[in-house]
């Protein structure tokens, strides 16, 4: 056990709680059953942390092991940082059969042969989804154990989700995941959050949807009727017809977690007075962010109260549709060069 | 337009017709569950609605409406914007009495006073009371209803002695001189 082992066992083992140590380290699979029976989970977890490290040195664990325990931190609580989207595109003939041991063995490689200084641990978990912990270092330095990368890849599927990488090694990163999932490119799917589940539901459509029907109306029953026979509703035809159309746009039932949208506006302004502002020529620059710890939850109320108008504007309802909450509005219409990145309005 | 009129329908024996329009939709439910319930001697119906005018389809079924009463939240500009606009579209035969306005939200600090002020301007023009009532409690939600139950129950003709107008030109809103200038 080195420094840089030592001060990752410390850094996992504190972020742990106490319930979930046991299991946690049960499944490890590097301390022995009989050694954790010695190990007392009552103690302070400074205390604990000692016998834990001699516990450790007697097995001869390293760096390589300790990190395995951070990453099933990691794996089991994926809602830490904020994940990022990317999607692959123009899949070749054999993307569908990447498998894991090949998937392994080329993103190492692949990785390994622009970088003489990287470490990399593949794991896959249960859900199908391969987890992969990226410490980077560069040409003269060891990796830096202490600032990890963590990439999620469900195979065969085209998206990638990644979190706490640096700009310096994206580029790195990207073309290994292209050429070992035998995909020709990738981009950024402008869809970012603390929630991975979500994001994986978001873009994968993994959630209550609910699509346009012209004759039965499902959502009938479970909105609620006055509770009194002498209380009648005006609207009540109109209120059903907005909680339709807000779960059309928005999913039913729980939606994914998603907690900004950002719309980056780069188009002339419109509106009365300031002359100043209309006749300018280049585009009016502002940004809207919308936050919530429900984003999607909150919109759908909004709709289904009336608060929102009713049709959902295609501004909010593509968060669903293209799943990204980062959008770029630029004038219709030729010119700018901003268009390319975002969505035309 | 469809105008919403007081007397086109003929009154049911012992039956008072309210109608709560609230853009929010948040106070007038928990009104009306109180209103239902509290009055046992006469039959208490209760409309809900959004907005003026009401959609065409429930004509046939709406009972003849006794008293109007919008609901504005002074915390929503919205809302108080959307009641200038329902106004329009009730029949002049309900500004005998059968009108009310109830402000909540007026203790809220953050409030403008102007937006109270036109609350009580338009009342004050339509010769109609204007209520403040809690909506957080269920103590002022209870004394909200009861006032309305008995403010609908002289506009239904239920209580001898008394009618809307007699009722009207005595707790209508009136405006002090001073505020009227501007």
């Amino acid at each position: 056990m080195d420094d840089i082992a030592t001060d990752i066992l410390r850094r996992t083992i504190r972020k742990i709680p106490v319930k979930k140590l046991q299991d946690t380290l049960k499944s490890w699979e590097h301390i022995s059953t009989s050694q954790l029976e010695t190990l007392d989970f009552s103690q302070p977890k400074w205390v604990f942390l000692e016998n834990l490290r001699s516990l450790c040195e007697e097995n001869d664990l390293n760096v390589k092991h300790v990190t395995e325990l951070e990453m099933i931190y990691h794996i089991r609580n994926p809602n830490q940082g904020t994940w990022h989207a990317c999607q692959l595109l123009e899949a070749e003939d054999e993307a569908l059969s990447v498998e894991l041991t090949q998937f392994r063995e080329q993103f190492k490689a692949h990785l390994m042969e622009v970088m003489r200084h990287v470490s990399v641990k593949i794991k896959k978990h249960e859900d199908q989804a391969i987890w992969i912990r990226i410490a980077w270092g560069d040409n003269f330095n060891k990796p830096n154990q202490l600032k990890p990368t963590y990439v999620v890849h469900y195979l065969q599927t085209p998206y990638v989700f990644v979190s706490k990488l640096s700009s310096k090694h994206k580029p790195y990163l990207y073309q290994a995941l292209v050429l070992s999932t035998r995909h020709s490119s990738i981009k950024d799917a402008h869809l970012s959050g603390s929630s991975l589940i979500a994001l994986r539901d978001l873009l994968m459509r993994q959630y209550q949807q609910v699509f346009p029907t012209n004759q039965s109306r499902p959502l009938q029953e479970r909105n609620a009727l006055p509770s009194h026979p002498n209380i009648g509703k005006e609207h009540a035809e109109l209120a059903e017809k907005r909680l339709q159309m807000a779960c059309e746009a928005f999913g039913d039932g729980t939606v994914p977690k998603l907690e900004t949208a950002v719309y980056r506006l780069e188009t002339k302004y419109k509106g009365n007075g300031n002359d100043t502002l209309i006749d300018r020529d280049e585009p009016f620059k502002g940004v809207v962010q919308f936050t919530s710890t429900n984003l999607l939850e909150s919109l759908r109320h909004c709709v289904a109260s009336g608060m929102a108008d009713a049709p959902v504007t295609p501004l909010l309802s593509s968060i669903t549709q293209k799943g990204r909450n980062y959008f770029v509005i630029t004038e219709k219409g030729p010119g700018a060069a901003s268009q390319m990145t975002g969505r035309k309005i | 337009m469809a105008l919403l009129t007081p007397f086109n329908k003929m009154p049911e024996l012992n039956t008072a017709n309210i109608l709560l329009v609230e853009n929010e939709e948040q106070f007038q439910t928990k009104l009306a569950d109180v209103i239902v319930n509290y009055e046992k001697q006469i039959n208490v119906n209760v409309r809900l609605a959004r907005k003026l005018p009401l959609p065409i389809e429930n004509a046939d079924t709406r009972p003849r409406i006794d008293l109007v009463v919008f609901i504005v939240n002074l915390i929503y500009e919205r809302s108080l914007q959307a009641m200038e606009s329902s106004i329009k579209h009730l029949d002049s035969g309900f500004f005998v009495g059968k009108v009310c306005f109830l402000v909540t939200g007026a203790r809220c600090g953050s409030v403008s006073h102007e937006r109270l002020l036109s609350v009580r301007k338009l009342a004050a023009s339509l010769h109609c009371p204007m209520l403040c009532a809690e909506d957080q409690t269920t103590e002022g939600v209870r004394a909200a209803a009861l006032r309305l139950l008995s403010i609908v129950k002289v506009s239904a003709g239920l209580v001898p002695t008394a009618t809307a107008l007699y009722l009207s030109a005595l707790t209508r809103c009136t405006l002090p001189a001073e505020l009227d200038q501007d």
